[in-house]
């Protein structure tokens, strides 16, 4: 895969970032734009403020690379956990407020179950998609439940009217399943 | 602590779903840093994660990346710049730019003030300066005017007294005028008269002093003269005398009298022989 191919570099890449590189960004944002763009679509589903909030994170993201720690994690999962807490924070503020499109949570469960069908896959990952595909209907949508939706467990088990400890077990088995099936 | 339990327990899974509390997420960050089998748990469980949000991925406009290279900060590459922009930028910031521009412009406004202020000042000088002069000069010629006045009558005077024959009398005032003194010119040849009035009471408008020359008891006009203080040159009264044993002043109606008030004269002397 390409990405993974340029992993050797990260570290490299990091070091150019935090020295204010443009090249460096430019291949950042180039690499994971359009990662980071689908999930901030698919948490707000709104495209002029998912561009304007893939901007918001781009920034974030260039201004708080000292803040990331390689130690604790992947650079992109932290880019991947930046975008998702910035649009689903969007994502609340929207819905409280008073004057703007109220969504009652029967009208989530409708997005979330929308999600499958909606967005046009990029022809760069048929391949990842088709692997997505072949997870359990059920273990996919608590996945995006709850990555996607911003749902806790507690909120989960209430929207899919399962208990607590159910959709623990399930969130444990997809994303073994998940494991399981990128690994092959 | 039992990893492996520690692992199967799912708060792993739901680490990576961010659906954890802070305390669990530091749990877990904690123990990923002591045990590497949690932590390449993790990271399977991340990159398994990363795959599937990328099966969702979506291009974004290239607008949006024009914008971040606009707005983002970063470094000038230094390598191939030879000839590297000046370190104070005046498109950076703009506040600079427009700070000079005032800045200039104040000066200007200042400077042109002050010159207009002075230029004023200078103009009010010169016109105060041209108004002194020109009273300076209205009073130069009006002196010159009197000077001319009495140079004229100077040599009149002079002209009529070194005449031959001329011959001075000088008259006192009586008890009427005692402070009255005057000169009485004579020339028996040429029979012209006048007078010089030294010092006479003045008169009421209506009324004159009248000459008089006495011949044989005989008083004879001899003209109409006034007393005014402007009248101190010689004063050449429009008659013809021809004899005179003495001369005298009368006050008289103005124009003058045929024959004279003894009643108001005022002095008297004999002509010399």
């Amino acid at each position: 895969m390409k990405r993974q191919s340029s992993l050797v570099s990260e570290s490299v890449l990091l070091e150019k970032l935090i020295r204010r590189d443009q090249q460096a960004f430019q291949w950042l944002y180039d690499q994971y734009s359009a990662a980071l763009y689908g999930v901030v679509l698919r948490i707000v589903r709104d495209d002029e403020q998912a561009q304007d909030l893939l901007q918001d994170i781009f920034v974030k993201i260039w201004k708080n690379l000292d803040a990331y720690d390689a130690t604790k994690g992947r650079l992109f999962t932290w880019m991947l956990n930046v975008s998702r807490n910035t649009a689903i924070d969007a994502l609340r503020a929207r819905k409280t407020q008073p004057s703007g499109a109220i969504r009652t949570d029967e009208e989530s469960v409708h997005i979330v179950d929308r999600q499958h069908h909606t967005e046009q896959p990029n022809p760069d990952h048929i391949g990842v998609q088709e692997v997505v595909n072949r997870l359990r209907p059920d273990r996919k949508q608590l996945i995006d439940l709850v990555y996607f939706g911003g749902y806790t467990h507690e909120e989960a088990a209430e929207e899919l009217n399962l208990p607590l400890g159910t959709v623990k077990t399930r969130i444990r088995a997809a994303l073994q399943e998940l494991k399981q099936l990128f690994k092959s | 602590m039992n990893v492996t339990e520690y692992i199967a327990s799912g708060i792993l899974e739901s680490y990576v779903l961010g659906a954890v509390s802070d305390q669990e997420r530091r749990e877990v960050e904690c123990l990923s840093s002591i045990y590497p089998e949690i932590r390449q748990e993790l990271d399977h469980l991340s990159t398994a994660l990363e795959q599937y949000a990328q099966a969702y991925s979506v291009e974004p406009p290239a607008s949006v990346k024009e914008n971040l290279l606009k707005q983002l900060d970063f470094e000038k590459p230094v390598a191939p710049a030879v000839v590297r922009p000046l370190p104070v930028d005046p498109w950076k910031d703009g506040s600079p730019t427009f700070r000079t521009t005032w800045l200039v412009a104040a000066s200007v406004g200042i400077l042109v003030l002050g010159f207009a202020f002075f230029l004023v000042s200078q103009l009010r000088t010169n016109q105060q300066t041209v108004a002194s002069l020109r009273t300076a000069n209205d009073s130069l010629k009006s002196e010159v005017q009197q000077l001319h006045t009495q140079q004229s009558r100077a040599e009149q005077s002079l002209a009529l007294l070194s005449k031959p024959g001329m011959r001075t009398i000088e008259l006192r005032g009586n008890d009427k005028a005692p402070s009255g003194r005057m000169l009485v010119f004579w020339n028996a040849k040429t029979r012209e008269v006048a007078v010089e009035v030294r010092s006479l009471p003045p008169l009421r408008p209506d009324q004159q002093y009248q000459l008089w020359s006495l011949a044989g008891g005989q008083p004879i006009d001899a003209g109409v003269f006034e007393a005014g203080s402007n009248n101190l040159a010689i004063q050449r009264l429009n008659r013809t005398i021809d004899r005179a044993d003495a001369f005298a002043v009368t006050v008289e109606k103005r124009g003058g009298s045929p024959t004279p008030t003894l009643s108001t004269l005022l002095a008297m002397s004999p002509v010399d022989a």
